[in-house]
């Protein structure tokens, strides 16, 4: 189902309801691109730089519910797509032996919907997240192509269940095991990286409203630091940022100084391994040293668009 | 759109993926269709916007962007910059083609042409003329017949052509001491020789560099790398073997228990659970002579992955095995570790290697080790003595094995060349491992 809008008024809304985009990292267009033509929107990217929060906004943008799948290791069909309601099957079967027919028992009276099939048989449209999709096995993943390809399911004992209205589909992948041919071949690909300084500066802004100006910097401009200079084993992600700001904040800091980088370093690393290796390598004098030196443009050439005059 | 435009850009679009299939990337006629689509929705003013609308549709990895982002650069650069490639790459493969064909008459005995490689042909071509003019002194001497006068026939040309292969082989070593193919420079197309260049610059980056090739420098960075790859493949081992169903079945005893104070109406159900296997690795590391430019990343390899699976056991190789489990140090080099134990056994570190006496002391000494739950790592270059006893042996140990893995540094062209290699195939999975992205891809593929 074709949205209403243009790629301007899509980015306009998402400006509106505090989601930060820039040119360079084309989530906007992506984004746009994939509910224009129907077809899931594949994320991948390194934990915490915002791929969940995509479907989330995606919600907003579009009104819809958003029906969430947590994958893991493990998961199945009845946990994510149906289930029959035995109980419910078996107390029919002992009330009414004589005149009881299979197709009684199996009717959508006695269907347990899931995440998946509840995105099917939802009247109006809804966001689906598959969120960590790489975390399920093969099987499962196979399991998902009728599901994306086109927008359907097949139930055994009851048929084809087709969507009553498309649901944007947006799955996340932290790439962990490498995706199946055939789900890649069906999605739209978005890879998203870690925010430019810029951008981060931006949405520390836009989402702690009381931050200095300065501060926001010098913490965005730290944290970068951290993410490229150091082979951390996690890198602090942009809630962990948030937190930081939020910290020093609360403590009354408008800007950083190395005992309090000490004092709360552990907000943003968040294991022994990473801490004993960040005051090795780096500590907290030398980080602000470094930081002072990167550019508040780093990485981030476009300013936010001023792309999609035209649509075609 | 009239109906010319649209088949202009479907001839585009179809080209380039040709292009983006060439460079490595998997690009589907239905993704065509959707960059096609995409297209029409986001219009074609804007190259940014087009590359962004062609990247989301045809490039399902990151680890492809790169080579989109060349392959679009150079695909939709001016036609006067693709003209320069062209002639540039015509240019060259006219040289080259010049170079092979005067091998073809050089390298001749008693007139016939000799059967050779391309790549041998490129050795021969790439030599001073000096050492040229040496095999072309061979040729017509033994063309001419043998020192003691005795007489030479057409009989005698496979054995001219081994004598030859042998002298070409040592000058590829020689010229070319990072053992990277001698091939030709590549498509008559300018457009893809361009992206070629490109992707063969990027190889500098560490991920695709040969690992003996990485300075002292780039090692911390590396080592960190090899760590969060063994913890993904440490955790993903145990991944594997876990119950592949939810459920393993209904569990009637557990079950009637459980409903008998429903009057014996099964309204609750219990399931059996799987038992969760977790494999026990068996680490066996060659640390012969031909390996030793590896150590640090057998080193590294093993020390992260001893430090995330419990109980994995670790045997160095070269002419006898040497146990090393329990023996891993932080802050230890592999080489002090390995030369600590070897004082005790009295052996020499990069020496030879010999597969089978490993093998054999494996099954004799530790039988306990080899079990359905064992998964068993093989890092070496398959360069072995009794090759076909280690074959065997390694045969008949796979049987009672869950896996084994074989990790060659060897890249996967040198392993015709690697005699036994062909026999180690059926009792193992090979894999060519001298780069991270060579274990990352291997991880992937194989987990």
């Amino acid at each position: 189902m074709p949205n209403q809008m243009t790629l301007d008024q899509f980015e306009n809304i998402l400006e509106e309801i505090g989601y930060i985009t820039e040119r360079d990292d084309r989530i906007a267009l992506t984004t746009f691109l994939a509910t224009e033509l129907d077809k899931p929107l594949l994320v991948s990217g390194p934990a915490g730089v915002g791929k969940t929060e995509i479907a989330k906004v995606l919600s907003r943008v579009f009104e819809a519910p958003l029906i969430r799948l947590q994958c893991y290791e493990g998961l199945d069909e009845t946990k994510a797509l149906y289930e029959w309601n035995y109980q419910r099957q078996l107390l029919k079967i002992q009330m009414g032996r004589e005149h009881l027919q299979e197709e009684d028992l199996f009717s959508t009276e006695y269907l347990l919907p899931r995440p998946l099939l509840q995105a099917l048989l939802s009247e109006e449209r809804t966001v689906l997240l598959i969120d960590e999709i790489d975390k399920t096995d093969s099987e499962f993943e196979a399991f998902l192509f009728e599901l994306l390809g086109e927008f359907q399911v097949t139930i055994p004992e009851m048929g084809t269940i087709h969507a009553k209205k498309r649901p944007i589909v947006v799955l996340t992948s932290n790439g962990e095991r490498e995706l199946s041919d055939g789900l890649k071949r069906r999605c739209i690909f978005l890879h998203v990286e870690p925010p430019s300084v810029k951008k981060e500066v931006r949405i520390l802004r836009a989402k702690i409203p009381d931050l200095p100006e300065r501060l926001a910097l010098e913490v965005a401009r730290a944290v970068n630091v951290l993410r490229e200079r150091l082979s951390l084993n996690k890198i602090p992600s942009v809630s962990e940022t948030m937190d930081w700001a939020k910290a020093l904040l609360v403590m009354g800091k408008t800007g950083l100084e190395p005992a309090w980088v000490d004092a709360t370093l552990t907000l943003l690393l968040k294991s022994q391994e990473d801490v004993e290796l960040f005051y090795r390598e780096m500590g907290a004098e030398r980080l602000l040293f470094e930081s002072s030196k990167v550019e508040s443009s780093k990485g981030a050439q476009g300013e936010r668009h001023c792309h999609g005059h035209q649509q075609s | 759109m009239d109906t010319n435009r649209v088949s202009e850009l479907d001839r585009h679009l179809v080209e380039f993926a040709q292009l983006l299939r060439t460079v490595g990337l998997k690009v589907s006629p239905s993704e065509i269709s959707d960059a096609t689509e995409g297209l029409r929705v986001i219009g074609m003013v804007d190259r940014d916007k087009v590359e962004a609308v062609l990247q989301a549709t045809l490039v399902k990895d990151y680890r492809h962007i790169f080579a989109f982002k060349e392959a679009f650069r150079a695909y939709f650069a001016s036609l006067e910059q693709k003209e320069a490639w062209q002639k540039e790459a015509e240019k060259k493969a006219t040289q080259w083609n010049e170079q092979i064909e005067s091998t073809h008459q050089d390298l001749r005995f008693q007139g016939n042409e000799l059967d050779l490689t391309e790549e041998e042909r490129a050795v021969y071509a790439s030599l001073p003329e000096k050492d040229k003019q040496r095999l072309r002194d061979f040729l017509e001497k033994s063309s001419m017949g043998s020192k003691i006068g005795a007489p030479v026939d057409h009989l005698h040309q496979p054995m001219v052509e081994r004598v030859l292969r042998g002298s070409l082989e040592y000058w590829r070593k020689k010229l070319n001491e990072e053992d990277e193919p001698i091939l030709a420079p590549g498509s008559m197309d300018g457009v893809f020789s361009e992206v070629d260049r490109a992707l063969h610059e990027r190889e500098v980056e560490v991920l695709s560099r040969d690992l003996k090739k990485i300075s002292p420098e780039e090692w911390p960075e590396v080592i960190r790398l090899i760590r969060r790859l063994s913890q993904r493949l440490a955790s993903q081992l145990t991944r594997r073997y876990r119950a592949d169903r939810r459920r393993g079945g209904l569990d009637m005893r557990s079950t009637l228990r459980k409903n008998i104070r429903y009057g014996g109406v099964l309204v609750e159900r219990r399931y059996r659970s799987r038992r969760k296997g977790r494999p026990r690795i068996i680490l066996l590391c060659d640390i012969s002579g031909s390996m030793l430019k590896y150590t640090e990343f057998i080193w590294q390899f093993v020390y992260g992955l001893s430090n995330v699976v419990n109980g994995i056991k670790t045997f160095a190789f070269g002419e006898s095995l040497i146990p090393l489990t329990g023996k891993l140090r932080k802050g230890q080099t592999f080489e002090a570790m390995v030369k600590e134990a070897l004082l005790v056994s009295g052996k020499e570190w990069g020496g030879g290697t010999n597969l089978a006496i490993a093998l054999d002391t494996l099954q004799k000494k530790f039988p306990d080790t080899l079990t359905k739950q064992t998964l068993l790592l093989i890092v070496s270059d398959a360069q072995t003595l009794e090759g076909e006893r280690a074959a065997t042996l390694l045969g008949g140990i796979r049987r009672h094995l869950r896996q084994v893995l074989w990790l060659n540094t060897l890249p996967e062209r040198r392993w015709i060349e690697t005699s036994y290699v062909k026999a180690f195939l059926p009792s193992c999975q090979m894999y060519e491992c001298f780069t991270l992205d060579h274990l990352t891809t291997i991880l992937s593929k194989q987990f």
